[in-house]
């Protein structure tokens, strides 16, 4: 009952703050309109992309993820921003409630981009190069590119409850997702480590083939970011309870 | 109807309250007053349950705050005006609050219409005075028609008619019986607010009494008269048996008498006065004196 009224108050916040869901749909313009592009650019010439096809597939997402990183960071954020935080606490004291309507929100809305994202770009590969669902992969590769998105905004969600700080959250996330994993897949000896931060996990998570570089399968990638948000979902909690307002 | 036992609260080595006790008691206002850093908005946001206690307790409804179910039907708080998202509209921000508590939507158009916003509801918050904001604060605590109210500094940025807006408001939820606890640093404005005062001064309590009493111990009004002949007049009080001082200017100052007494005085003995006036501000010097040994920052006189 009172879990279900903390989830209608962080709809209702969602809803009357137009940076809270503009920027989701941000995301999925973003990833699909990219994807739609470059597929029809480069999908039919450029063989790096054909060599996976969810290489082409997800291209826009590589845009697009960031913004479902930013999303992750406003919802929890914006409070400590504003101070709203202490209203919220006085609203629905029970903290692990509070943040449960967080959590739900969250997820909920990174499913619904997820959908959203991965209908678009399949859509978009479908009438430019062409699409194969049958093909190995194929399926794994839609479910994954689904749950991507909630797990990421999870993650980013739960570490800015552990910074309690807007502009170190997305200070720290945005160029953690956007630059920072990629330049460390170029670095020997961090390569290895790095291939188990949870964006790149994921991402693995969505090719139709197997990379022999990569110490662990498809599904397992899956597996690895799912640890990362239920890691840092947690760490989010912790704090919330163990800290002031 | 709020209950504080032994309230403390450390941060690292400052001790923000010290072993506070008091009631709030429904159906009147308690001035919560004290100098700035004396620990009033520490011990608000205890009552509140968003600062855990490093000892002691504070109950409302005999309960602690986060046990409370629907909390905002129960208590009303307003901590900080600012503490709002600009993005949002004011209706924007009730909804969410009322959502919150399950209150009905038709209490966000009856408090907005009560605190005078109804022609801005539809505006960004951003765009807001911060008399506008107090009120919007206002209309959030009201929201549950709660039967406790915990304003913090309400009056700050208010102009004279918003002062005399809150303080109407307050006198008439406390007369609906409700029990409304009101911090300020205005000993002035408290007198004329508040039926009760709790006075801190770092973190310790200083004075819990009611304002009559207040008012009796310290606030003998004290009459200022001048006359055309000051040693007339001095022979006059000297006579009189009144308690009268001489202050500079060859003017004195009478405690213990209203200013009508000390004109009918001088005109009976034929006293040509210059000036005759009642002195308010002993209240603040009261306030003051009591809370002297606990101002934590003071400009120091050279
Ligand atoms: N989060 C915090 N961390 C460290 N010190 C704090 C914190 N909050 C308050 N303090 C300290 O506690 C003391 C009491 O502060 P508080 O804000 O409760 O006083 P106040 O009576 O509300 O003052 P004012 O009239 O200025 O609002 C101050 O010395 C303040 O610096
Ligand atoms: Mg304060």
């Amino acid at each position: 009952m009172s879990a279900a009224l903390a989830l209608r108050a962080e709809w209702a916040k969602f809803t009357t703050l137009r940076s809270q869901w503009i920027t989701p749909l941000l995301a999925v313009l973003l990833t699909t309109g990219i994807t739609a592009a470059v597929q029809a650019a480069y999908g039919r010439v450029d063989t790096s992309l054909e060599d996976d096809p969810a290489g082409g597939i997800y291209y826009g997402l590589l845009f697009g993820h960031v913004a479902v990183v930013c999303s992750g960071v406003l919802l929890v954020g914006q409070e400590y921003a504003s101070g709203t935080v202490r209203a919220s606490l006085a609203a629905v004291p029970r903290r692990g409630r509070f943040y449960a309507g967080k959590l739900l929100l969250g997820t909920g809305v990174g499913l619904v981009v997820g959908l959203l994202s991965v209908a678009g770009t399949h859509l978009a590969t479908a009438a430019t190069v062409g699409l194969d669902l049958g093909q190995p992969g194929a399926g794994r590769s839609v479910v994954a590119g689904v749950l991507y998105h909630p797990l990421l905004l999870v993650i980013c969600l739960g570490a800015t409850a552990m910074l309690r700080n807007l502009t170190a959250a997305m200070g720290l996330l945005t160029p953690a997702v956007f630059l920072g994993t990629t330049f460390l897949t170029a670095l020997p000896g961090v390569r290895e480590a790095a291939y188990f931060l949870p964006d790149r996990a994921g991402l693995y998570a969505m090719n139709y083939r197997a990379d022999p570089a990569v110490p662990y399968g498809h599904w397992t990638g899956l597996l690895v970011m799912a640890l990362w948000a239920a890691a840092a979902a947690w760490g989010g909690l912790v704090s919330l309870q163990r800290h002031d307002a | 109807m709020i209950e504080v036992r032994n309230l403390t609260k450390r941060y690292g080595a400052t001790t923000a309250v010290a072993g506070l006790d008091f009631r709030v008691e429904p159906g009147r206002v308690t001035g919560f007053l004290g100098p700035n850093g004396a620990g009033k908005s520490t011990t608000l946001r205890m009552v509140l349950g968003l600062d855990r206690p490093t000892a002691g307790e504070a109950l409302v409804h005999g309960r602690p705050y986060a046990a409370l179910e629907a909390p905002l039907r129960r208590v009303g708080a307003l901590l900080d005006a600012h503490a709002v998202h600009g993005g949002r509209t004011a209706r924007g921000h009730l909804r969410w609050l009322a959502a919150s508590n399950g209150l009905p939507r038709r209490r966000i158009e009856e408090v907005l219409e009560q605190v005078g916003l109804a022609e801005a509801a539809d505006r960004r918050i951003r765009g807001f005075s911060l008399g506008m904001r107090q009120r919007l604060g206002v209309a959030a605590a009201l929201l549950g028609d709660p039967p406790v109210l915990l304003l913090d500094e309400p009056v700050n940025g208010l102009d004279p008619e918003g002062i005399r807006w809150i303080r109407t408001l307050l006198r008439g939820l406390a007369g609906e019986g409700r029990a409304v606890l009101v911090s300020s640093h205005l000993m002035a404005e408290m007198a004329l607010t508040a039926d009760h005062l709790v006075v801190v001064g770092r973190g310790r309590l200083l004075a819990d009494l009611s304002t009559e009493a207040f008012l009796a111990q310290h606030g003998r009004a004290r009459v200022r008269v001048r006359a055309v002949d000051p040693l007339k007049l001095a022979d006059l009080l000297r006579t009189s048996g009144t308690a009268a001082r001489p202050v500079e200017g060859g003017a004195w100052e009478v405690s213990g008498a209203a200013p009508e007494e000390i004109g009918a005085l001088a005109a009976r003995h034929g006293v040509a006065l210059y000036e005759l006036s009642l002195l308010q501000d002993s209240l603040e010097e009261a306030f003051m004196r009591m809370t002297a040994d606990a101002v934590e920052y003071r400009a120091v006189a050279a």
